[in-house]
């Protein structure tokens, strides 16, 4: 560890040339980034006369990683957003080149004095504010969803597919994974993506920004109630609003608790205040489409962790985690969506 | 005596929940030895009930496929669903019962791909079976807790 803040340090001080001694105090990995590495810093330099300290997050590239994602996708995310209604850490830094630390990565300021551990809305002080918590939460998903793509700088940044095409270019992506991961036969997500071609939602009205990965887990949040920050963008797409949505929906983030999406507010609740931050209102047939799907991505989520995983490309234990656990209880959510209401005993 | 697989990985996850998780300083190690202690957990009862499973599994997929081999109107299907239903696990071993399931499960795969497209009496009926079964399979393989 010491040796690669050593290499940060230096990295950092051929981006900051105005500065002198520019050095990584202090280097953690954060636990759970199945799909970058990510560190905390705290770099000391000189700049104006004066030292300075800096609280940073790296995300490096992992030699493998549970989704196969776009670095610049996620940091273009994060500079489009940054000063905006959407509360986003400020990006700094992207790299390509190997040179500095093997592999692309990506610098941003850190977010003080927050957490995004969902265990912790269970537990005080961060129950008694849950709800405050669960109101931003939707509503900062709604500002997304109104966010014109143009405006911020990611309609050229980003693929635009056609209105019609926007559930079909999901399904399409997630089965690929599917098809190419398995390493067993999946009868719940077949069944399911036949189920979903043969019925396949309206289109949306407008081609909206999709964050991708939109839960519980996935903001910093503190005991007063307030969201600082969305992070984890690495996933982020145009499309149809309602794939955020429902995925934010899925029960995997509040399990086994049904009642509490994401472990917040009731259901209804959160879909008014959707609804009214959006200025959109929902189409429930179309939004019912994009649950299922949820759950298909999770599938393909999960069976490609566990592909990794037992293949060696990555033996990180959340991998194996993410691939025991959540297939287990999607296949258990798709099961109850789909099958006939015979036989529910 | 020997104590069972099951009773000695349960014992090796209280000892690094308890003893050594407790002792790592560095946040993101203790983090991943948290989660080896759930996967151990997991390991444990998938120890004690493996085998049973994949036995419920198949015996339930051939049933199935049985009972579709004399209505499919597919000569080559009706012959592929057949031969499955009567054929029988070779072992116990996980590896083998792993093997026939995977089997099973893609031919399952195939027949409810046909059945659900179907309006006939024998296609719903078989259709329902197999999401009785596919609903049975989720809860067999549902691990009791989950660690997040």
């Amino acid at each position: 560890m010491r040796e690669l803040g050593e290499r940060i340090a230096a990295y950092l001080a051929h981006r900051w040339p105005q500065a002198a001694d520019v050095d990584v105090e202090a280097i953690d990995r954060i636990f759970g980034g199945a799909s970058r590495e990510t560190y905390r810093l705290t770099v000391r330099l000189r700049e104006g006369g004066g030292l300075r300290h800096l609280r940073l997050i790296l995300r490096r590239d992992p030699t493998s990683s549970l989704i196969e994602t776009d670095r610049a996708t996620e940091f273009r995310a994060y500079a489009a957003f940054h000063g905006t209604n959407v509360p986003v850490p400020r990006p700094l830094f992207l790299e390509t080149d190997p040179r500095w630390l093997d592999r692309p990565f990506f610098v941003m300021e850190e977010i003080i004095g927050a957490v995004s551990t969902p265990k912790l809305l269970t537990e005080h002080p961060y129950l008694d504010c849950r709800e405050a918590i669960g109101e931003r939460k939707w509503r900062i998903l709604g500002l997304i969803a109104r966010t014109d793509p143009a405006k911020v700088g990611l309609l050229d940044a980003l693929e635009a597919p056609v209105l019609e095409e926007c559930w079909r270019r999901e399904l399409d992506y997630w089965e690929r994974i599917i098809d190419e991961d398995e390493m067993t036969p999946q009868p719940i997500a077949r069944a399911a993506i036949r189920r979903l071609r043969r019925d396949p939602p309206p289109p949306p009205r407008r081609l909206s920004v999709v964050h991708g990965d939109y839960r519980t887990g996935n903001f910093l949040f503190d005991d007063t109630g307030r969201i600082h920050a969305i992070l984890d963008w690495e996933m982020c797409h145009l499309g149809d609003p309602l794939e955020d949505l429902a995925w934010a929906l899925d029960p995997l983030w509040s399990w086994p608790d049904r009642e509490l999406p994401g472990k917040l507010l009731p259901r209804e609740r959160a879909l008014a205040l959707w609804e009214e931050a959006s200025g959109m209102t929902i189409d429930r047939r179309a939004l019912g489409w994009w649950e299922i799907f949820a759950s298909v991505k999770g599938l393909a989520i999960w069976i490609s962790s566990g592909r990794e995983f037992a293949d060696g490309r990555n033996q990180d234990p959340i991998l194996a985690l993410a691939s025991w656990f959540p297939t287990d209880v999607h296949d258990r959510v798709l099961v109850e969506r789909l099958a006939p209401e015979v036989d529910r005993s | 005596m020997k104590p069972e697989v099951d009773v000695v990985l349960r014992s090796m996850m209280t000892k690094l929940l308890v003893e050594v998780a407790p002792a790592i300083g560095d946040a993101y190690v203790r983090s991943n030895v948290e989660s080896m202690v759930a996967l151990l957990a997991a390991a444990a009862e998938e120890f004690d009930r493996a085998a049973e499973v994949r036995v419920a599994e198949n015996r339930s997929m051939r049933a199935i496929l049985r009972a579709a081999a004399v209505q499919v109107p597919d000569g080559d299907l009706r012959a592929r669903l057949a031969l499955a239903a009567e054929e029988s696990d070779p072992s116990l071993r996980i590896a083998d019962l792993n093997a026939s399931n995977d089997r099973l499960r893609a031919l399952l795969i195939e027949l409810q791909a046909l059945v659900e497209g179907s309006d006939e009496g024998w296609a719903r009926e078989i259709d329902g079976a197999i999401w009785a079964e596919l609903r049975a399979s989720a809860r067999r393989r549902a691990i009791s807790f989950y660690p997040f």
